[in-house]
């Protein structure tokens, strides 16, 4: 029976499909919506985690916050020998530490003038940057931080804009460094392995990107860094990462002999969960916002059906003269605005859903399409359908078939 | 042996019914039997209460006083669901204005009695169109009803009004919407299915049409004026039903 108002349903779609494609418009903009907008927040959340977790899910940066009136003293800063001991002390725990430095000056060669950043990092750094890709030559060794070289690794784009072409290992250039200016040799070229618009949310400065050994840092100043970028370990999520980063801390404030709120520590890890729950937050508004177009495609559907029931008297009558219960013309009707709005959400569905993929082959970003909110989708459409048509099918079904009949 | 059990029974059957500012006594204590196997024209003017007759002997309408039984079933006391069912089963529906559901095939439109009987796809297809073929439609089962003449449409009605083999047919004006042609036809066609052993029940106006049943009942003012034996009903051919025709 069920089957039978099934494709009784359709074919009375198919009949007047002008008019059932106007009646589902409200409920395809709907569910386009819908679909559309939690497409594009679950595609942003997985860029975002993405990103972060490119730049390193475990990476923090603890600086000196220090609130005693008193002023700072020398000991709050971070000496290299303290690097070496938190080595130590934390072992594995925390795998990766620099002294967060770096400097941007200009640099001139034969094409022109540029703006170069050179970043202090460790030999390891490269273990903490997966979408890094080291094309020609190499990334700094031990011995390189060791013997303090002024030896830098290029991005690929850097290496354009300086040189005009992207294998320059073992070419030179100058950048004021320290007040003097200095000679840093390329020994590595990188490729940063980022979609366009993963570029664009890291935020794309004009400067050049280039790493340096962090050693070449410590001549500066007294040898005394007011921060450090450190790595834990790569296994730490969540609860263990947010442990380790409290014990650190600590640790960092106990031997300074300081307050642990004299240091702040600026979690990767926790950004990304703010900024996922605030993408999450908008997401669910704004749904909820093209969800309300769904109600005016609901009351659309009631509309038509409506109308299709007064034009339909006649047949209600003889339907019921031929055998039909009261329950045999309601669920009649209401399975066609059922098929109606379930319909209206697979279009619009479809629709929103081909728009989001081809969007993000343009744009070389893998899009998030969740099957679960598509399901929903479609079954709130469905229900839309039969909340809407539950009037307009009691009214088919308690028609008096005597009056039915004589309806012109 | 043929049943001679009435098919339809009124006993001091009464209809009132209210317009809203007035009452109106549309049937008067009716006396009436029906066996089965009888073919009976119902005839009289408007408002003579035929039409009032018609929609309660088709279970669409209640007696108000009295008691109708048909097939010897009570129906009075029956609720809207069994009504329902009674109609699906024992009842066949032919209209003036024929009442098909376009849209539909020919064919699916025959199925719809044996839908909300509850008969399996397959074997209703195969009843719908052998229904069809007896009526002279086996090449047109999936034409649609607005592709067909006024005759053949009335067929395609009474092909449906068969579905479930009922044991009475109701027609209501079966002619009324039909030219003399296609009307002999229609006749002819319900001389044979009375031939065959059906109850055949045809309200009309027109004598002519009357002729061709065995009993004549007429109404005037609710009452039922006379009962007669038709001695001499209108002969029919033997080919009826059989290939298209010109209706």
């Amino acid at each position: 029976m069920f089957v039978e108002n099934l494709k009784m349903a359709l074919s009375a779609l198919v009949a007047n499909k002008m008019r059932s494609f106007l009646t589902m418009l409200g409920i395809i903009i709907g569910i386009g919506s819908v679909i559309g907008i939690a497409s594009i927040g679950d595609t942003v959340r997985q860029m975002v985690s993405t990103i972060y977790q490119n730049v390193g899910a475990t990476q923090s940066i603890v600086y000196l916050n220090i609130q005693d009136e008193a002023g700072i003293r020398d000991t709050d800063f971070f000496t290299n020998e303290e690097i070496e001991k938190y080595k130590k002390i934390f072992g594995t725990d925390l795998a990766y530490v620099d002294t967060n430095s770096s400097l941007t000056s200009e640099v001139k060669t034969k094409l022109g003038i540029n703006k170069v950043t050179l970043t202090g990092v460790d030999s390891n750094f490269l273990n903490f940057q997966p979408t890094m890709e080291i094309k020609y030559g190499r990334f700094l060794t031990s011995k390189d931080i060791e013997s303090r070289r002024y030896v830098v690794v290029v991005e690929d784009t850097a290496a354009l804009k300086l040189f005009g072409k992207e294998d320059v290992v073992g070419k030179t250039f100058r950048e004021k460094f320290n007040g003097a200016l200095q000679e840093f040799t390329v020994i590595g070229v990188y490729h940063e392995n980022m979609s366009p618009l993963q570029k664009v949310f890291m935020g794309n400065s004009q400067d050049l990107k280039t790493y340096v050994p962090t050693s070449l840092f410590i001549e500066s100043e007294y040898n005394m860094f007011s921060g450090l970028r450190i790595f834990a370990n790569k296994n730490f999520s969540g609860e263990t990462l947010k442990r380790f980063n409290e014990n650190f801390v600590e640790y960092v404030a106990r031997t300074k002999g300081r307050n642990k709120e004299d240091f702040y520590l600026y979690s990767a890890g926790n950004e990304m969960a703010q900024v996922d729950g605030f993408l999450s937050a908008i997401s669910i508004a704004m749904g909820g916002i093209a969800a309300i177009s769904l109600i005016v495609g609901g009351i659309g559907i009631m509309n038509i059906m409506l109308v299709s029931v007064t034009e339909r008297t006649r047949e209600i009558g003889t339907r019921k003269a031929l055998g039909a219960t009261t329950r045999d013309i309601l669920t009649q009707f209401l399975i066609e605005s059922a098929v109606l709005s379930a319909i209206g959400g697979i279009i619009g569905t479809s629709i929103a859903s081909g728009a989001i993929l081809i969007a993000g082959a343009i744009m070389q970003q893998s899009v998030v399409i969740r099957p679960i909110i598509v399901i929903l989708a479609v079954g709130f459409s469905a229900l839309v359908g039969i909340f809407f048509g539950i009037y307009p099918a009691l009214k088919a079904a308690k028609r008096d078939p005597i009056i039915a009949l004589r309806y012109e | 042996m043929a049943e001679t059990k009435d098919i339809i029974k009124l006993e001091d059957m009464v209809k009132i019914y209210d317009t809203g500012a007035i009452k109106v006594l549309g049937l008067n204590r009716i006396n009436l039997s029906i066996k089965h196997g009888e073919f009976v024209a119902i005839m009289g003017h408007s408002g003579s209460g035929k039409s009032t007759l018609l929609n309660i002997l088709g279970c669409l309408d209640r007696p108000t006083l009295g008691h109708y039984y048909l097939d010897g079933i009570d129906v009075a006391q029956m609720s809207g669901d069994e009504l329902s069912r009674v109609r699906n089963q024992k009842i066949g529906f032919v209209f003036q204005s024929f009442n098909l559901i376009s849209r539909m095939s020919i064919q699916k439109n025959v199925e719809v009695p044996m839908t909300y009987a509850k008969i399996k796809p397959d074997k209703r297809r195969k009843r719908a169109i052998e229904l069809l073929e007896m009526v002279g439609l086996g090449e047109r089962i999936n034409h649609e009803p607005n592709e067909l003449s006024g005759g053949q449409r009335q067929r395609v009605a009474i092909a449906r009004a068969l579905a479930n083999k009922p044991p009475l047919i109701l027609a209501d004006e079966p002619t009324g919407n039909l030219d003399s042609q296609a009307s002999i036809e229609i006749m002819e066609l319900f001389a044979k299915l009375h031939k065959e052993g059906s109850t055949v029940v045809v309200v009309t106006h027109e004598d002519n049409i009357a002729a061709y049943t065995h009993r004549i009942l007429t109404f005037k003012d609710g009452v039922l004026q006379s009962d007669r034996i038709n001695e001499k009903p209108t002969p029919f051919g033997e080919n009826v039903g059989l290939g298209d025709r010109k209706s």
